[in-house]
């Protein structure tokens, strides 16, 4: 019974077992699949403070439900990083400390990316630094477009010119194909498809996030551009059910002409395959472009124990040390004043990534989970029964309706609670 | 599997003293384990219950709602598709399970190093994680680079490209495959057991008496085993009323959010939607189903305990 | 799945797929080994522990109550047994939150041994029900013999009722501690620090690439390092599991 009293009575106390053990360390957690370069951004901390971070990788899947467990106790780490999507949620729900002055004396502050600045501000506060950046573009094989007659430094510029150079690639053989999709994976395709309906001059929510917009006209001819390169028979089959697993794996082995990805995958295609690939903006239905700018923010956690080591690091991950450990890993940086300098020269296809960070956008709502990162939430099960079913309205309709019931559920909306 | 009970019952009764300490024996042997499951069990779902009283959201403040979340449950659509689909499941996978298992339990029954062998071969895979074996599958089933994919486009039965899993009933066909697989030994062990306290004069006698192999399986042995064949129906439906990580890894709930089972559903409500209150009221129901079904199948299937003495 | 293992990242995503790897590579190992300053020596060592310790709880509170349940009724006993079996019919997904809250409070979260206590719990149900059949198996004179000869209740568990209840422990033993070496979940989210991590969480950390991709050689790796200890162990013991099946039928 003491433990059900305990929970009524709100957050538990527990000062034992925590995390950071002592003042010296500070600890922090990510994503899995950060691994790459998070241990040489700890190391190169390391190596120049006192002080040591101890770095945690979680499971991508089970990060928010692990972070927010925690966050109720007192084993919360002191130092998260965070996709950047996530930042309203964690924000609204008092997890997170507030570091507006901190994020204001940055000397810098007008260069970092501004999704990253607009995602980690909740009622007009900061609750986050921008730390690492990953935006979507077009990644298409060189090789597969001159096979197929095709330019290969003159990447497609609207829906038609993607549908015609899939249909030549896929005309190849029968185990070529022009474009593969994640279909079953809901953060793919809110980080891949949305940038159409953007370059489109359309919206999936509304500016304050009060209002979900699945079943606008851009949706729909971004739905029915997919259809077609699927009824088309460019995608492999696999894009039906693939939960992120195949779609980089394929284009991998050089049998895929163009598959929507960001910056993370150049890495992986530079060191372990020999395509020969190009980058080029995602483009509306008739031109223009746009990119999901996404990536992690990194924050100070209001139930960790090493304050002010929290702050020091997060001021020092946005710093021009770090920043150059996450270019020289194929990681966007997220400091628009250096990437000139750190970024660029390092490959030329990184410039239209640092492009795409400032022109990118992001949806920003508390409840981005449920309504596009899920597996299973209404985002990802339009999209997946628009293109493959083909019922392209039903399914728009009964994705807006699933996702306006879900904003309407979330509690207090999602710009108007005060910080608790 | 009835116990010579005479003997005991004849003996106890003459000594009260003994009988009490008899009593506390049993309390004190049994009292560390029943510690351990209260605390670490019965605490946990009196909490459990308590929750479901509550709008519980993952972060933030918690509220009291006294039913409502009761009422919210009944009227969940997911939900009741998740149910519906894990009956089917159920339905589907039980009697595959026992009617395998029951057939392999027969012919592994015999002594002789083949039996012996094909025992050890049969449960083998019970001893692999149900994870390891869903991710094994999972990439045996992949198009394209699967093995299985392969050998069934070398045998010209589907195309290498076939995805399994885009289909309902392929998806749902595959993951069976892979439960069968990998729960089959242990249900067979099991049925092997009780097959064996069945003393061999019994069928014999049966034999002698002229019934064939059919008729001594259908008259005497089968009867003989409705124990085990109880607490073996008891686990399958229970397993598969709470199935989860096959789906979770191997369909991931698709096509189109066809193969969602209960479980799935109240992880989805929990820990995606952070709804904790209704995935806590969700689970409860279940519950109540579970110790249902599992009650009439025990009072179907009942005939006297085994080594269960008044 | 072995063969798969040991090719080259390239050839683990060919199509068609090739039978054995044609270039054989200790590649997806090499990325099990050394992977993002992830020490899996120490995630194989805490699963051990966790196991272990598992087991043998598992192992002692279950003969000890097995034989409670089966031989030394004592009013309640019947309904008590039954309510262990309720562990059957919940989610445990539904009790993550309620047991992280429990563990929280004793002090036992990012410990290994809250872990094998969680475990040893849920394991504890199926131990006993076969821990009791085991023993109500044994034919009493046996019992009563041991009891002429002045032998306690624990004196004749020990003694005599054990070592002809063998096969049922191994059986309970074997099954504690393939579930503990297995779970992926409670360890996920009972646990923080990662020299703390067993290994079924390592592996999904390892395997894992950008986005949500899944890196199938390293996982096939993986998923390798992880069956073949359970299928050792079991083959080293299956011939002295069935060995003592056997003798049981013989008396």
């Amino acid at each position: 019974m003491t433990s059900v009293l305990l929970l009524a009575g709100g957050c538990g106390t527990g000062a034992q077992s925590s995390a950071s053990a002592t003042d010296a360390t500070i600890s922090l957690w990510t994503r899995d699949t950060q691994k790459e370069f998070i241990n040489l951004v700890a190391d190169a901390w390391n190596e120049s403070h006192d002080t040591k971070v101890e770095v945690t990788l979680v499971p991508a899947a089970d990060f928010i439900q692990k972070l927010a467990t925690s966050a109720t106790s007192g084993n919360a780490p002191d130092v998260a990083s965070i996709d950047l999507v996530y930042l309203p949620y964690f924000a609204s729900t008092g997890t997170l400390e507030d570091i507006t002055e901190l994020a204001d004396d940055l000397p810098y502050k007008d260069s970092l990316s501004p999704s990253h600045r607009a995602l980690a501000t909740y009622n007009e506060r900061t609750y986050a630094l921008p730390f690492s950046g990953e935006a979507s573009v077009l990644i298409y094989n060189k090789s597969l477009f001159k096979a197929a007659g095709l330019d290969p430094e003159k990447p497609p510029k609207n829906y038609a010119e993607i549908i015609s150079a899939a249909n030549k690639i896929s005309d190849l053989g029968p185990d070529i194909h022009g474009f593969a999709i994640a279909g079953q994976c809901g953060g793919c395709n809110v980080f891949e498809f949305t940038p159409h309906v953007w370059a489109s001059g359309g919206e999936v929510l509304s500016e304050d996030g009060s209002q979900a917009r699945f079943d606008s006209q851009e949706v729909t001819d971004a739905l029915t551009f997919y259809r077609r390169l699927y009824t088309d028979g460019t995608m492999p089959a696999q894009s039906r059910t693939d939960n992120g697993t195949h779609q980089p794996a394929v284009f991998q082995t050089g049998r895929v002409g163009m598959v929507p990805l960001g910056a993370f995958y150049t890495q992986v295609l530079k060191q372990d395959s020999d395509v020969d690939f190009g980058v080029a903006p995602l483009p509306g239905k008739n031109g223009g472009w746009s990119s999901f700018a996404g990536g992690d923010e990194i924050a100070v956690m209001k139930n960790g124990e090493n304050k002010k080591g929290a702050r020091d690091f997060v001021t020092w991950a946005t710093g021009e040390q770090a920043q150059k450990v996450l270019a020289d890993n194929s990681i966007t940086p997220v400091r628009n004043d250096l990437t000139d300098e750190i970024y660029v020269p390092l490959d030329p296809r990184n410039k239209l990534f640092a492009e795409a960070m400032e022109k990118g956008r992001t949806p920003y709502s508390t409840v981005e989970h449920q309504l596009f990162n899920d597996p299973n939430g209404p985002w990802i099960q339009m999209i997946n029964k628009a293109v493959f079913g083909g019922d392209i309205a039903a399914a728009q309709k009964e994705g807006q309706e699933a996702a306006q019931a879900i904003i309407d559920r979330a509690p207090q909306g999602t710009n108007a609670r005060g910080n608790r | 599997m009835t116990p010579p009970t005479g003997l005991g019952r004849g003996a106890a009764p003459r000594r009260t003293p003994a009988r009490a300490g008899v009593r506390l024996a049993g309390a004190a042997l049994t009292a560390p384990a029943l510690a351990m499951i209260a605390v670490f069990f019965y605490v946990p779902l009196v909490t459990m219950l308590w929750m479901t009283l509550h709008d519980w959201p993952l972060l933030g403040e918690r509220r009291f709602v006294g039913l409502r979340n009761y009422r919210d449950a009944l009227d969940d659509v997911a939900f009741r598709n998740a149910v519906l689909f894990t009956f089917e499941y159920t339905l589907i996978s039980t009697p595959v399970l026992l009617v395998l298992a029951l057939a392999l339990a027969l012919l592994v029954r015999r002594s002789g190093h083949a039996a012996r062998f094909f025992q050890g071969l049969y449960f083998m895979p019970v001893v692999i994680g149900l994870a390891a074996g869903s991710f094994l599958w999972l990439f045996l089933f992949q198009s394209d680079i699967g093995p299985v994919s392969h050998l069934a486009d070398r045998l010209g039965l589907t195309s290498r490209n076939t995805d399994w899993f885009a289909d309902k009933t392929s998806a749902l066909l595959v993951v069976i495959a892979m439960v069968t697989w990998k729960v089959v030994g242990l249900q067979m062990l099991l049925l092997l057991a009780g097959l064996q306290a069945i003393p061999a004069e019994v069928e014999e006698a049966a034999r002698v008496d002229g019934a064939n192999k059919w008729q001594t399986l259908r008259h005497i042995t089968l009867p003989l085993l409705r124990p085990t064949l109880a607490l073996v129906l008891v686990f399958s439906v229970a397993g598969s009323l709470l199935a989860f990580d096959q789906f979770f890894i191997m369909t991931s709930g698709g096509p189109t959010n066809s193969t969602i089972t209960a479980v799935y559903e109240i992880y989805r409500t929990s820990f995606i939607q952070f709804k904790l209150g209704l995935g806590a009221t969700f689970s409860a129901l279940l519950m109540i189903v579970l110790v249902l079904v599992s009650a009439l199948q025990l009072y179907l299937l009942r005939s006297s305990e085994p080594g269960s003495e008044p | 799945m072995i063969t798969y293992s040991f090719k080259s990242p390239s050839e683990a995503v060919a199509a068609p797929p090739t039978l054995y790897p044609h270039d054989p590579s200790l590649e997806h190992y090499r990325a099990l080994a050394g992977n993002g300053g992830i020490d899996v020596l120490d995630n194989v060592r805490n699963s051990v522990v966790v196991s272990l310790g598992t087991t043998l709880a598992t192992l002692v509170l279950s003969i000890l109550a097995g034989y409670g349940f089966a031989r030394l009724r004592f009013p309640g006993s019947n309904v008590l047994f039954f309510a262990t079996l309720v562990t059957f019919m919940v989610p445990f997904q539904a009790l993550v939150t309620p047991l992280y809250l429990l563990l929280d409070e004793f002090g036992l979260l990012n410990s290994l041994l809250g872990l094998t206590l969680v475990y040893t719990t849920f394991q504890l149900p199926f131990g006993l029900f076969l821990m009791r059949n085991s023993f109500a198996a044994v034919p009493r004179s046996l019992e009563e013999a041991a009891r002429i000869d002045g032998c306690g209740h624990l004196q004749t568990l020990v003694r005599v009722m054990l070592p002809v209840a063998v096969p049922g422990v191994i059986a309970t033993g074997l099954l504690a501690y393939f579930t503990a070496w297995n779970e992926f979940f409670a360890a996920l989210i009972f646990v923080n620090e990662q020299e703390r991590f067993t290994l079924p969480v390592t592996l999904s950390v390892i395997a894992a690439g950008a986005l949500g991709s899944r890196n199938w050689g390293v996982l096939q790796a993986g998923v390798t390092v992880t069956i073949i200890p359970c299928v050792i162990i079991y083959v080293l013991l299956e011939k002295y599991y069935v060995g003592g099946l056997l003798s049981t039928l013989k008396k």
